[in-house]
């Protein structure tokens, strides 16, 4: 094999998009925002760097270690985004500082993670997101949740499904627990991790009551039409009634929004408490292992950049649209719809002719090396390229994929163009 | 549904355990040297992967469950759910030195470490606050401070002979491992009654194989 040098490769977790990729990439990131446009919610862009300090003041201290950082010219310390709502959160607390509420802003761009590696794990992908900011009701939760379903729908994944949980749960059975501060750092972390037989150990460690320790046990799979009424048996406090009270009306309100079946409860949804004061929900589609969506209700954000909004809102990953089952496979497009090749007096015409097909949205391409007409349209027709139209000698043959050909005078053939028929006209 | 197993060590446990909870008929993965084995439950399928694959497969949803050993858990930080402790394959994680070493392991600085685990062997030492520089090794690890590659090793260790042999100390034990059930967490909800269903048949059987476990 060849010794690939360095030069010829990428940093880790880092990917190029071809063609076929890049272009269904596109799609899906165009595809999401306007379905977010039909919602109210516009598109804001913020710059790839931001201070480290305005990241840290969105993720907490611990997320510094997962960033890509940079140092300026000056030496202040920047970072690459690691997401957008930080970002997002600085803009509205700036340039949108007083400006009526609520906002419905959009965003698509790329993100980077600074730390993970391994396992196929992206340093860089593609997300599009929304934020709902200066509206702390359960309407403005439904709201996003149901512009959630309807993003993923655009997004072209078939079969996709919402799980909706509520931090307020995990945190109203963390505070009936009465635990000193170390022991509650312990459960959080392992709670994090997922791990639950860590989770059991600590808390026979600390003298929890097995009631107690064996509804943690139960988390996993608080799920479906009766997990808030299971959720009722496991837990009593005072939060946890209210949590899954507000629950209830809320997917009472996501019937009303026809999205009932594509919503699921689901208690065991794990995601930072200290950043998340509400729901969270993920949204995912049979057999891909990921999410491909996560969002919740964030109300301390905004607080912290000195603008006490409440705010709601998800991100979409780009990347696992397209790597999930059934989105179509990836595939080298069509170079164009038309491939032009003149002769030696014609070309003037024959650029002329490329002109308006292009105004008429038509993609074109102009042979630049000189070769045969044949060799040409042979390659374009094979390619994909529906048709190839030859200009020589005031005359323009134009052949299509079927094997047909006609011929007609040039001056007919940019007559025709001129009238703003694309090329059915040949057909 | 697929549920991945870990070769080597906790191969034969974790077959057993899949037949204690009815997937699999006796000896069925004993005759074959296929890599995909169906069940008797006919909606299952078991997959037999590299233990450093394992959670790969778990993470990234090419398996909904797996048999893994708590050090891959530890070393690798992957984001599945640890569901059950499932009580076999019990080793401990611990730094060991050679003997003449052994008694002033504390004193080197930077300590140069042989190990198969280094993310848990930097966090270790970096959490008592030690400089080290570790030597990443796929296997025989014991074999690193005799030829001075390293000072110590961090390693697995089960009845604790490989280290007798190797006239090495163990000097700290870092963590405790078995063999866990975890589980991809969108089967979870994507499959949520069926993954269910094998976790509790799986938890029974390990109750039921070591009482002590679950």
């Amino acid at each position: 094999m060849m010794r690939r040098e360095r030069w010829q490769q990428v940093p880790s977790g880092m990917r190029d998009l071809l063609p076929g990729e890049s272009a269904r990439a596109r799609a899906v990131t165009d595809g999401v925002l306007s379905r977010m446009r039909r919602w109210g919610y516009q598109e804001v862009v913020t710059p790839t760097i931001e201070y480290f300090d305005t990241l840290v003041r969105g993720e907490g201290t611990e997320a510094g270690d997962r960033l890509f950082k940079l140092v300026d010219r000056g030496g202040e310390l920047l970072a690459l985004r690691p997401e957008m709502t930080t970002s997002v959160a600085r803009l509205v607390s700036t340039h949108l500082r007083g400006h009526a509420l609520p906002l419905r802003l959009a965003y698509a761009g790329q993100v980077f993670r600074g730390s993970e590696t391994g396992s196929g794990r992206l340093r860089e992908f593609h997300q599009v997101g929304c934020e709902l900011i200066g509206a702390g009701t359960l309407e403005a939760d439904a709201e996003i949740v149901a512009l959630a379903v309807d993003a993923l729908a655009a997004s072209g994944v078939p079969e996709c499904s919402i799980s909706l949980g509520h931090v307020g749960f995990l945190r109203g059975m963390l505070d009936g627990l009465g635990l000193p501060e170390e022991g509650e750092r312990g459960v959080r972390a392992l709670l994090y991790q997922k791990d639950f037989v860590g989770l059991r150990g600590i808390l026979d460690r600390y003298g929890v009551p097995p009631a107690r320790a064996e509804a943690f046990a139960q988390l996993p799979i608080l799920s479906g039409r009766s997990a808030i009424q299971d959720a009722r048996g496991l837990v009593e406090t005072p939060e946890n009634r209210q949590v899954l009270a507000a629950l209830e009306d809320l997917v009472g309100i996501l019937n009303a929004h026809g999205i009932g079946d594509a919503v699921r409860v689901d208690l065991s949804i794990i995601r930072d408490f200290d950043y998340y004061t509400g729901i969270v929900f993920e949204g995912h589609t049979a057999s891909l292992g990921f999410p491909l969506l996560g969002g919740g209700r964030y109300d301390r954000l905004l607080d912290g950049f000195g603008v006490p909004y409440p705010a709601t809102g998800f991100a979409i990953r780009v990347d696992r649209v397209l790597a999930s089952p059934g989105h179509g496979e990836p595939a080298w497009p069509r170079s164009s719809d038309v491939a032009v090749v003149f002769g030696g007096g014609d070309r003037a015409a024959a650029l002329r002719l490329a002109g308006m097909l292009r105004a008429q949205n038509l993609a074109v391409t102009v042979e630049l090396l000189g070769r045969p007409w044949e060799e040409v349209a042979r390659e374009a027709i094979a390619g994909g390229v529906p048709r190839a139209v030859l200009v020589a000698e005031g005359r323009a043959v134009i052949r299509e994929g079927a094997g047909r050909e006609r011929s007609m005078p040039v001056a007919e053939l940019l007559a025709r163009a001129a009238a703003g028929r694309g090329m059915e006209w040949i057909s | 549904m697929t549920v991945a197993v870990a070769s080597g060590r906790l191969l034969e446990d974790s077959m057993r355990t899949l037949e204690a909870a009815g997937y699999l008929t006796e000896d069925a993965w004993r005759s074959t040297r296929r890599l995909i084995l169906p069940c008797t439950d006919p909606s299952v399928r078991c997959l037999i992967a590299k233990p450093a694959d394992l959670l790969t497969y778990v993470e990234h949803g090419a398996a909904d469950l797996g048999i893994a050993g708590k050090d891959m858990l530890l070393e690798q930080g992957r984001d599945v759910y640890e569901l059950v402790d499932l009580g076999f394959g019990g080793c401990r994680g611990v730094v060991a030195f050679p003997e003449e070493r052994a008694a002033r392991w504390e004193m080197l600085s930077p300590i140069r470490v042989a190990t198969k685990y280094p993310r848990v062997t930097e966090r270790y030492f970096w959490s008592r606050g030690r400089s080290v520089e570790i030597i990443e090794m796929n296997g025989t690890v014991e074999l690193a401070p005799q030829v001075g590659l390293a000072d110590g090793i961090l390693d697995l260790v089960m009845s604790g002979r490989t280290l007798a042999e190797n006239r090495l100390v163990e000097v700290a034990e870092v963590f405790r491992s078995t063999a866990r059930l975890v589980v991809n967490r969108m089967s979870l909800r994507t499959r949520a009654e069926v993954v269910q269903a094998v976790v509790e048949r799986m938890r029974t059987a390990a109750a039921r194989r070591d009482p002590s476990s679950a």
